[in-house]
C-alpha cells in the first residue's frame, strides 16, 4: 500500500507538473516575447553612467489585461535599473521584492538569475517616459519548482531527524531509568483494563506498554519533545515482539493509529495562530478539536482491528513460506 | 469552564516534564538504581535512532514535496470540491483537509492563510484551525515511527492512518456546523 502511495505522490507531481508547464507554453502563460508598455520614473533626470535607477509603474488594470489575470489588485511600482547599451538595446533588470507584483515575484523563481527578472527594452519615445519592455522567457516553472522541492525535501529529513537525537538520548536516559526502577511496571498495571483489550497480543506487564501510555500521555499534554522518544521507544519494544523483522506488527499499527489520530487536550498551535491573527476567542476550538481528535482515534483504532483480520493482510505476518533461495554465484 | 479547563491542562503541561524528571530520578534513587550510568546507557541509543530513521524520512517527505510543488493539490481541490461542498465542507477548507495528513508545516501555512483571508472567528477559519488539531501528520509519524524499527511493510498502517484522518476531518466539520455554522 506505502509502495503504491508514495509511487502515485511522486508519479502524479511530475506528471502535473509538465502538465502545467505545457498548458503555459501552450498559453504563453508568461507573454514570453511580447512587449509590455509600463511608464518609467527615474530617480534622476539622466543616467548616471550607464545605470539609471527607477521604478517601472504599471497600472493594476493594465498589469491584469496584459497578463489576462484578475489577481493584482494595487499599482504595481517595481524597482529596477536600465542599463544603457550603445549598441543594441537597453537592458532592466527587476530584482524581486515585497513592492513586487505576486506575479513577478513567482516567476522570478524561475529566471535565469534567481529572485530577477530582466528585460530588454524594445521601444521607448522620446522623453523615455514610457518604455516597452520585453521580460527574459520564463519556461517550466513548475519542472524547476519540483526540483527544487526534491532537493530541499531530503535535506529537510535529515535535518528533522538529526534534530531528534538530543531529546531522544534524553528521555531514553530517563526512560531507562524509569523502567530499571520498576515505574513503568507500575504505571503499566494502573491502566491494564484499557491496554489489555487494545493490544492483546502484548503481555501486560510488557515495557512496550509503558512507552506506549507515556507517549498518549506526552501527546495529549501537547509535549511533543517527550512524546516522539516515548513512542519510537514503544516501537522498539514492540519490535521485540515481532516474529518477523521489517513487517509491521497488528499492536504496532494500533499504536499508529492512536498515534495519528493526536488526541490532545490543549491544541496550542492552532490556538496560538488564531491569537496572532486577532481572534477574540483563541481557544474557541478546544472542544471542538477534542472531538475531531476523538473521532480520528476511534475510527483509526477500529480500522486497525477490522483491517488486521483481511487475509490479505493476515498473511503478511505468516513465517515465509519455505522458498530456499540459491545462493547468488557472480 | 472552558476557560478553567485550560487553565488546568496548561498547568499540567508546564510542570510534568519537571515533575517526570523529578519523579523518575527521585523513585529510581530510592530503589538504589545507579542513575547516571543507567541514564547514559539509555541514552546511547539516542543517536543511532536518530540517524535509522534518516532514510525513511527522506523518502516520504521528498515525494511529498514533489507532490506539494507541482501543484497537484490545486487539480485534486478542483475534482474533489463538488463532491465535498455537497456534505458542507466549504471549498476553501478542502485544500486543509487533504494537506494534513501530507505535511505539518504546510497545512499550519495555509491555516495561518486561510485565517488571515477569513477571519479567525469566521465559520472557516474555525473549522480549519479544528481541522488542524483533529489529526496528526499520518505520513510523518508512518515514517519517523516505523522507520525507526526498519519495517518496510507497513501491512494496514496506511489504510488505518488516512481511515483516522478522514473521520477526524469528517468529525471536526461535524461539530463545527452543529456549533458555529449560523
Amino acid at each position: 500500500m506505502l509502495n503504491k502511495i508514495w509511487l502515485a505522490l511522486v508519479a502524479i507531481g511530475l506528471v502535473v507538473a509538465v502538465g502545467k508547464d505545457v498548458n503555459d507554453e501552450v498559453r504563453n502563460t508568461y507573454r514570453n516575447g511580447i512587449p509590455f508598455e509600463v511608464q518609467w520614473e527615474p530617480k534622476t533626470p539622466a543616467p548616471l553612467g550607464n545605470r539609471w535607477e527607477g521604478n517601472i509603474v504599471v497600472s493594476a488594470s493594465a498589469f491584469n489585461q496584459f497578463y489576462g489575470i484578475v489577481s493584482q489588485t494595487e499599482e504595481v511600482r517595481q524597482p529596477a535599473t536600465i542599463t544603457v547599451v550603445h549598441s543594441g538595446n537597453d537592458l532592466v533588470s527587476l530584482p524581486a521584492s515585497d513592492a513586487s507584483p505576486a506575479l513577478w515575484r513567482q516567476i522570478s523563481k524561475s529566471a535565469a538569475t534567481k529572485e530577477k527578472l530582466s528585460a530588454t527594452i524594445a521601444a521607448k519615445n522620446a522623453e523615455r517616459k514610457t518604455i516597452s519592455i520585453v521580460l527574459e522567457p520564463i519556461r517550466f516553472v513548475k519542472l524547476k519548482a519540483v526540483t527544487q522541492a526534491a532537493l530541499d525535501f531530503a535535506n529537510t529529513a535529515v535535518q528533522l531527524a538529526l534534530g531528534l537525537i538530543g531529546v531522544m538520548a534524553l528521555w531514553l536516559g530517563l526512560i531507562k531509568i524509569a523502567e530499571e526502577a520498576g515505574l513503568v511496571y507500575l504505571l503499566t498495571r494502573l491502566l491494564r483494563p484499557i491496554t489489555a483489550r487494545l493490544f492483546p497480543d502484548v503481555p501486560a506487564d510488557h515495557p512496550a506498554i509503558g512507552a506506549i501510555i507515556m507517549n498518549t500521555a506526552a501527546n495529549m499534554l501537547g509535549l511533543n519533545n517527550a512524546a516522539t522518544p516515548m513512542g519510537l521507544k514503544a516501537m522498539e519494544e514492540l519490535n521485540k515482539l515481532s516474529t518477523k523483522a521489517g513487517t509491521a506488527t497488528n499492536a504496532m499499527v494500533t499504536f499508529l493509529a492512536i498515534n495519528t489520530g493526536g488526541l490532545i487536550l490543549i491544541p496550542a498551535t492552532a490556538i496560538a495562530v488564531r491569537a496572532a491573527s486577532g481572534s477574540t476567542n483563541p481557544g474557541i476550538i478546544i472542544g471542538t478539536t477534542i472531538f475531531g481528535a476523538f473521532c480520528a482515534t476511534a475510527a483509526g483504532v477500529v480500522a486497525s482491528k477490522l483491517f488486521q483480520r483481511l487475509p490479505n493482510y493476515k498473511k503478511d505476518l505468516l513465517p515465509e513460506t519455505v522458498e530456499k533461495r540459491e545462493p547468488r554465484h557472480e | 469552564m472552558s476557560e478553567l479547563f485550560r487553565t488546568v491542562v496548561n498547568f499540567i503541561s508546564i510542570i510534568a516534564i519537571p515533575l517526570m524528571i523529578a519523579a523518575f530520578l527521585g523513585w529510581g534513587f530510592s530503589k538504589k538504581v545507579k542513575v547516571y550510568e543507567v541514564f547514559v546507557e539509555g541514552a546511547k541509543e539516542g543517536f543511532n535512532t536518530a540517524v535509522r530513521i534518516i532514510p525513511y524520512l527522506v523518502a516520504m517527505l521528498f515525494a511529498i514535496g514533489v507532490f506539494r510543488e507541482s501543484g497537484a493539490m490545486d487539480v485534486l481541490v478542483s475534482i474533489l470540491s463538488p463532491a465535498t461542498s455537497f456534505i458542507g465542507l466549504p471549498a476553501e477548507a478542502l485544500p486543509m483537509a487533504l494537506l494534513r495528513p501530507l505535511s505539518g508545516s504546510g497545512s499550519l501555512g495555509l491555516m495561518t492563510e486561510l485565517m488571515k483571508t477569513h477571519g479567525p472567528d469566521s465559520f472557516i477559519g474555525i473549522l480549519v484551525s479544528t481541522m488542524y488539531g483533529s489529526s496528526e501528520t499520518t505520513f510523518y509519524v508512518l515514517a519517523v515511527y516505523f522507520g525507526s524499527v526498519q519495517v518496510k511493510n507497513t501491512r494496514h498502517a496506511v489504510p488505518v492512518g488516512l481511515i483516522a484522518d478522514l473521520f477526524g476531518m469528517l468529525g471536526a466539520l461535524m461539530i463545527c456546523r452543529m456549533l458555529f455554522n449560523v
